[in-house]
């Protein structure tokens, strides 16, 4: 600690934009290679068309790239936004940031919502948006200074390369005195050497005095990051109070805010209790439905999933507030203290590991067949110390276990490394290799899309059956959960504009467990609903749980409880007391929906955005393989005699998988057909003039993209 | 006796998970109880039984991620 070389290269003063109802009204803007800074203001227009978060992050990118860019270009854009409700202390949820970029695996713009301090220091430093774009020649650590009101650009050296101590260092530098007016964002090695980076925010834990850091995993981002050569992004601020957003009604958010974190703390000890066991709780729920991904979402369940649930993690997790935000009365950003990993750089020595949460324990745990809570916990450390996606890395390395036990890779291929499901030396070796880039590591890294082809071209893998069970779709990784059985939540996964995460819709049990939405019409509402109101989170720097995680007693006796129709309500009261701007529940769905088509748009802009990207592998829809009919044969056969009406008798179990996946795929396809009518969009899965008119988002570059794919 | 989401409710021996959401309103989206601090999920409902003074909190609509 404390050999960092910065060497000061840019700094400029700037008089700091006073925060006007929740608005800075201006961005900020770097290029990394020229090292040229400017401010921008953020017309009316812009703003009430595009909210904030990603609203503003995409339209600041498309403005940045051509359709032509790819990820490693100069010109791509890392956007990193709060919101206008970001940074708001004591509201459960109210400190994220969005951050996108186009993405090294889908080569379409990705968006992922993190946690820790950066987006509200961020903005109370003057900015609602920062853009980052083009490449510098060495490595650069960026600080915007809320406190001195300077932009500084450093050349770096002899810094550490992982997050887990940069980000320390970092803090310790910039203000030694205040850790906790400094958040930090960094990658790490494995962001440089693989294509899904992700990025740590970083915020000071006061309690236990240290660093603490959650991720902006999703899409690679971190390599985004890494390839422009930028070490860190630090902010720095001073005291923050609910008036530091200067609401337009301080009394009326101090009421609605007061409202909500009451709740929580009354009703999450009774519910999911997060505060405690964060999203552990649920491994066992998804276990018992079936839906826990186990050896690469081959099956749903496992015995052995009971040792990496809640009940262990409770006991595991250091007691103290865990709140990636201050005040946040769901506080579910639990860490692990003196862990001590037995492989790699940190070996022997004692770590915080900051998670693990449900996504990384099923991914890096159950679907690999690893059931130890600690070797998942060093997975988690060293996926977060390199810099790299827990949910790609343990969905990618599922693939490639699931390819050698079928003999499409042998121990050849893998340098020696024995693959077969709950290898955890293996699991970790392979972590380590696609950390420094070398050996078969370095093609893991890549993704399951890039490691299809490859395993076809250079090792004579069977390019149909690695189709079916490698489970990306538009190139990104799924996230962890079994769609199967449930068609809404294939929808949910395969219409995602960023490709399969979980943050556009969780449907599986309405549908599933609940048969809530039997029709085509009903899921193509759900799938309409679900993303608009989960993407007005993304736009005003807020995290989703608190709205449906814990919920109101009463609740149960609305009838759509899925809504959570209360909390939508104080979500409208919470927009209308920071921002002025008088809001229904409905006025959230408009908003969310311009900016939904808006970047459902900017796929298209990038070569994407029509029907045939909205495609899922057919794991994802049924099953692949007899041995995985078989292992719930009796639900299938019974759909097939019963739902379908077809005559079983005699057919061979691989005739019965044939005849199961027609069915499947033309429900597919006929959801799609449901879905597109419903979002206003053309039978390819565009949306048409009139649903852009609607929206008032018809630019004129808006309407020359449609133009060029046929929409006038 | 036996308090469900804080009301005092009678116990009958061999009564299970699923016997009680049978008496209960509302209750069509409940798919997970906690019994006496432990997850029970809806597969679950029909075998496990619920011992005398049990406390049981119906969980909200399982959300996800």
């Amino acid at each position: 600690m404390g050999q960092a070389n910065l060497k000061e290269i840019k700094c400029i003063s700037y008089k700091k934009a006073g925060i006007n109802k929740g608005y800075t009204d201006q961005s900020l803007s770097i290029d990394i290679n020229s090292a040229d800074i400017s401010i921008n203001p953020i017309d009316e227009n812009i703003k009430h068309k595009f909210i904030g978060g990603k609203g503003y992050d995409l339209w600041l990118m498309w403005n940045r790239v051509s359709g032509t860019t790819k990820w490693n270009d100069p010109e791509n854009t890392i956007c990193i936004s709060s919101g206008p409700l970001g940074g708001t202390p004591g509201y459960p949820g109210g400190g994220k940031s969005i951050v996108t970029a186009i993405s090294p695996l889908t080569g379409a713009p990705i968006d992922s919502n993190v946690g820790g301090y950066f987006g509200p220091y961020k903005k109370f430093s003057g900015f609602d948006a920062i853009e980052l774009t083009g490449k510098a020649q060495n490595d650069t650590v960026i600080l915007i200074d809320g406190i001195e009101n300077t932009i500084k650009l450093f050349n770096a050296s002899n810094l550490p390369e992982d997050a887990y101590a940069l980000s320390k260092e970092l803090t310790q530098h910039f203000d030694a005195d205040k850790p906790v007016n400094i958040s930090v964002v960094t990658a790490g090695p494995g962001a440089a050497n693989t294509n899904f980076g992700c990025l740590n925010f970083s915020w000071w834990d006061a309690g236990r005095k240290m660093v603490r850091y959650k991720q902006a995993g999703r899409g690679g981002i971190g390599t985004v990051f890494a390839d422009k050569k930028i070490k860190a992004v630090v902010a720095r601020y001073g005291s923050i109070s609910m008036k530091t957003n200067n609401p337009a009604d301080l009394e009326a958010l101090k009421a609605v805010t007061k409202t909500h974190a009451k709740e929580i703390h009354e009703l999450d000890p009774k519910q999911n209790r997060m505060a405690l066991v964060g999203t552990t709780h649920l491994v066992p729920i998804m276990n018992d439905h079936d839906c826990l991904p186990v050896h690469n979402f081959k099956f749903g369940s496992h015995p052995e999933s009971q040792v990496i649930g809640e009940d262990v993690y409770e006991h595991i997790f250091d007691k103290g507030f865990d709140g990636c935000w201050r005040g946040c009365a769901v506080a579910c950003a639990h860490g692990v203290k003196d862990f001590i990993p037995f492989t790699g750089p940190y070996q022997g020595t004692k770590v915080f590991v900051d998670g693990p949460e449900y996504e990384t324990v099923a991914g890096c745990g159950s679907n690999l067949g690893i059931f130890d809570p600690h070797t998942i916990l060093e997975m988690n450390f060293y996926c977060d110390a390199y810099g790299m996606d827990t949910i790609s890395v343990g969905t990618s390395i599922g693939f490639v276990m699931e390819c050698f036990e079928n003999d499409q890779i042998t121990i050849k291929n893998t340098g020696g490394m024995d693959l077969s499901f709950g290898n955890r030396h293996s699991a970790l070796e392979i972590i380590h290799q696609m950390a420094a880039g070398k050996g078969f590591g370095a093609i893991v890294g890549k993704g399951v899309r890039q490691m299809k082809t490859i395993f076809a071209k250079d090792f004579g893998a069977d390019a149909a059956f690695m189709q079916d069970i490698g489970m990306e779709s538009k190139g990104l990784e799924f996230s962890e959960y079994i769609t199967k059985e449930s068609l809404a939540q294939q929808g949910g996964y395969g219409l995602a504009l960023k490709g399969p995460q979980h943050d556009e819709a969780w449907l599986i049990f309405l549908d599933m467990v609940h048969n809530f939405m039997p029709t085509f019409e009903n899921k193509a509402e759900a799938l309409h609903w679900f993303p608009m109101f989960r993407t007005w989170f993304g736009l005003c720097g807020l995290c989703k749980l608190p709205w449906n995680d814990i919920v109101p007693e009463d609740n149960k006796n609305n009838p759509e409880p899925a809504k959570v129709v209360k909390h939508v309500g104080w979500y409208a009261d919470f927009f209308s007391a920071v921002t002025g701007r008088k809001t229904t529940p409905d006025d959230l769905i408009t908003m969310s929906e311009a900016v939904y088509n808006f970047q459902r748009i900017f796929n298209l802009k990038m070569g994407y955005g029509t029907r045939e990207h909205d495609t899922v592998p057919y794991r994802a829809m049924g099953p692949v393989t007899v041995e995985e009919y078989n292992s719930r044969n009796k639900r299938y056969d019974e759909q097939l005699t019963d739902k379908y009406n077809l005559d079983i008798t005699g057919m061979s179990t691989g005739e019965k998988v044939a005849a199961l996946r027609q069915k499947r795929e033309e429900q597919y396809e006929l959801l799609k057909d449901a879905v597109y009518e419903r979002r206003g969009w053309n039978k390819n899965g565009i949306p048409t003039l009139d649903t852009v008119k609607r929206l008032g988002i018809d630019f004129p570059e808006v309407l020359d993209i449609l133009k060029q794919n046929g929409i006038q | 006796m036996i308090e469900v989401d804080r009301k005092s409710l009678p116990w009958k021996k061999g009564m299970t998970v699923a016997d009680l959401l049978k008496t209960l309103e509302n209750v069509e989206f409940c798919s997970v109880v906690r019994l006496n601090g432990k997850l029970v999920s809806s597969p679950k409902f029909d075998k496990t039984l619920i011992p005398d003074n049990a406390a049981i909190d119906l969980l909200p609509l399982v959300a996800g991620g």
